[in-house]
């Protein structure tokens, strides 16, 4: 082989190295936070999988907001798929485990509700892109006069045309079915632009129509699936009160078990040592409208809310992040 | 043809090409115009035809409407069967033509092929390099993406700097002072008709150059010279080296999928482009010289190296070719093109490379 021909060769090398770096430039160039789901051959069976080791942690930073204003927060996510599904592993500290939510407490002589809410953590995603989601995150599904309370503010896409999947994981309201609500998000009607998936599910008030004690109880035929909750599938409607002694608790808000396309997110969850360890299971396309069809090819904002023991508007928010598939 | 518009010779005498086509079927060319030591121009002109034939189907699905853009490329890419292969191919192939001509360049350079009789094939080729950012420029900003919209404003407030001119040609090109609907249906047209309309005279004004001038004999090799036919001889290793290159950017496409970013939020003022690899020189040309000397860095000394490049041919005309023997000349080319490697170096460290302490 002659000079001229290595020469050229040499050239064509230049190029592929050339071509390489071309190809690293926009993974140099992401400047939002990128959760990159690993591919694996063995989906993770629990929230302590040996699989979840082949996932990259990011670690999210959630500013607070009203109740929470000045306070930060932060959350471990990992992500793997294989093969239909895709799976989110979230680790976040918490002082406390809350799961009251209004929850019936009997003293001896009367039955009230107790202070306290719940621990959630919600995820949005496009299903139709919502305009400028990708940069501002949640931030722009926030719709209200600028002189209104934001207590008056409607959680909401700006247009019918965009559409968000919301993933709402509640300690005391989806996770006794091992379950996270199914939600999505469209534009405002009275209220919100929130709407449940097609099917059932949700949860249903434990009240007698006075509103001064629970109506339901625990059949005492059926075999507690869910302990320390009052599943609405295995409650029966309380017909003597004096069998209740002081202390005793009932849920208020009971846990209905989702079917249809609210049943798409399986959760499985463990509170241990001042901290929620939380795992979602969705697949990755369910061929329902109301949710997000993920495509291994292509990359998906999203952003993330946490909840401590709060109600909708004390929350702390992340920034909108970008979900990538690995190969 | 006969008067009663019947063919009287085949088909080629009913169309009337029977005697461009014996001409051309007639045409020898030189064997090593494509051949293992010569293959830049050819492999330029092969990329020149995927970027063509892969940008039509792209535009079969496009909008060139800021809130559908961005949506009709995501669809074309991930919904559409080859939607993603065929605008990664596009985008590597952009990619690697800009290199290939590079080296077009250099080869030509070292070689002194653009001294008399090929004056006229060098500025020809040069205006047609000149012409290719231009593509990429308009096309950058078609997906409607973040890093389209925002290259878009640093690329037209540099261009806005240029003195006198700057403003208008800015207006020109937009439609206006901002980046919207008028910019993006301006720059849809400029890259799908008038660009496109525009190379495809300037490659045929380069080949013409070449057919009549013909290429620069090899200063390194022994072996005799041959002729070969155009047809089919050298039209069929061109083939292969189109079917070749477009196998071999289908694998790269496949493997490392060319992503689409995040829709353009021209809202978003925290976004800030990163330069690409091609234009990392000019950015750093853009800020070394700030404030009033900033005209030296967008216009004076770009310009001057083109212009520098153009008259080339008529300041070094031979008849000496041999790069040993035209050391001043070379030196002074290695010399610029040491600094436009260490102006690409420094942007490259400034834009890609760790962030400082």
């Amino acid at each position: 082989m002659n000079r001229q021909v290595m020469g050229n060769w040499m050239l064509v090398l230049a190029l592929a190295v050339a071509l390489g770096l071309v190809m690293q430039a926009p993974a140099l160039a992401a400047a939002k936070q990128e959760l990159v789901s690993a591919k694996v051959k063995q989906a993770p069976a629990g929230l302590d999988d040996a699989v979840w080791k082949d996932a990259k942690a990011l670690e999210v930073p959630f500013e607070g907001k009203e109740k929470f204003a000045g306070m930060k927060a932060a959350v471990t996510v990992r992500s793997v798929y294989s093969g239909d599904n895709i799976y989110f592993l979230f680790h976040w500290k918490d002082a406390n485990k809350s799961v009251t939510k209004g929850a019936w407490k009997y003293d001896g002589q009367q039955w009230a509700q107790q202070k306290g809410n719940e621990d959630r953590i919600s995820l949005l995603f496009e299903i139709d892109r919502i305009n400028n989601f990708a940069s501002k995150g949640c931030t722009v599904t926030c719709h209200g006069a600028a002189d209104a309370p934001k207590k008056e503010w409607k959680f909401a896409t700006a247009s019918a045309a965009e559409k968000g999947d919301l993933w709402h994981w509640k300690a005391a309201r989806s996770d006794p079915y091992h379950y996270a609500e199914d939600g999505w998000l469209t534009v405002a009607g009275e209220k919100t632009g929130r709407k449940v998936d097609e099917g059932k599910g949700g949860d249903a008030k434990n009240m007698t129509d006075d509103k001064s004690k629970p109506k339901f109880m625990r059949d005492p035929a059926k075999t507690a699936s869910a302990p320390g909750f009052l599943l609405a599938e295995e409650a029966v409607e309380i017909t003597d009160y004096a069998v209740f002694k002081a202390g005793d608790v009932i849920t208020y808000q009971m846990p209905k078990k989702p079917s249809g396309s609210q049943a798409d997110i399986q959760a499985m969850s463990r509170y241990a040592d001042g901290a929620w360890t939380l795992m979602l299971t969705r697949k990755l396309n369910t061929g329902n409208a109301d949710d997000v069809a993920f495509n291994a090819q292509k990359k998906y904002s999203f952003a993330m809310a946490l909840f401590d023991d709060s109600g909708d508007e004390n929350s702390y928010d992340s920034e909108a992040m970008t979900l990538a598939f690995g190969r | 043809m006969t008067g009663s518009g019947k063919p009287s010779g085949g088909i080629l005498e009913w169309l009337a090409i029977r005697n461009a086509v014996e001409k051309l079927g007639a045409q020898r060319v030189w064997s090593d115009a494509l051949s293992w030591t010569r293959f830049t121009g050819s492999l330029a002109l092969a990329l020149l035809v995927l970027l063509c034939l892969t940008g039509v189907f792209m535009a079969f699905n496009y909008t060139p409407v800021p809130g559908t853009a961005y949506d009709s490329v995501d669809f074309a890419q991930f919904s559409l069967p080859f939607g993603g292969l065929i605008r990664g191919v596009h985008h590597y192939a952009w990619n690697l033509l800009l290199m290939v001509m590079g080296l077009h360049l250099a080869r030509a350079l070292v070689v002194a092929g653009y001294q008399p009789p090929r004056e006229l094939t060098w500025i020809s080729g040069l205006l047609i390099m000149l012409f290719i950012p231009v593509f990429i420029i308009t096309g950058d900003l078609l997906p409607w993406d973040q890093k389209g919209f925002w290259s878009t404003q640093v690329r037209t407030s540099i261009m806005g700097s240029v003195p006198v001119a700057g403003d208008w040609m800015v207006r020109l090109l937009q439609g206006g002072p901002r980046t919207g609907i008028v910019a993006l249906t301006r720059f849809y047209v400029l890259h799908l008709l008038v660009l496109p309309g525009t190379l495809l005279l300037l490659v045929g004004l380069h080949f013409h150059f070449v057919a009549h001038r013909g290429v620069s004999e090899p200063l390194f090799s022994t072996r005799e010279r041959r002729q070969v036919s155009l047809f089919p001889t050298m039209v069929n290793r061109w083939l292969l080296l189109l079917l070749i290159i477009t196998v071999a950017l289908g694998a790269v496409a496949y493997l490392w999928p060319v992503p689409l970013g995040d829709p353009a939020d021209p809202t978003d003022s925290n976004y800030i482009p990163k330069p690409e690899w091609w234009v990392l020189f000019l950015n750093q040309l853009v800020a070394i010289f700030r404030g009033p000397l900033m005209v030296l860095g967008t216009a004076v000394i770009p310009g001057a190296l083109a212009a520098g490049l153009m008259v080339l041919p008529f300041i070094d005309r031979g008849p000496e070719r041999h790069p040993l023997r035209r050391k001043a000349m070379l030196t002074v080319i290695a010399a610029i093109g040491l600094v436009l490697l260490v102006l690409s170096i420094m942007g490259y460290l400034e834009h890609y490379g760790p962030p400082p302490a």
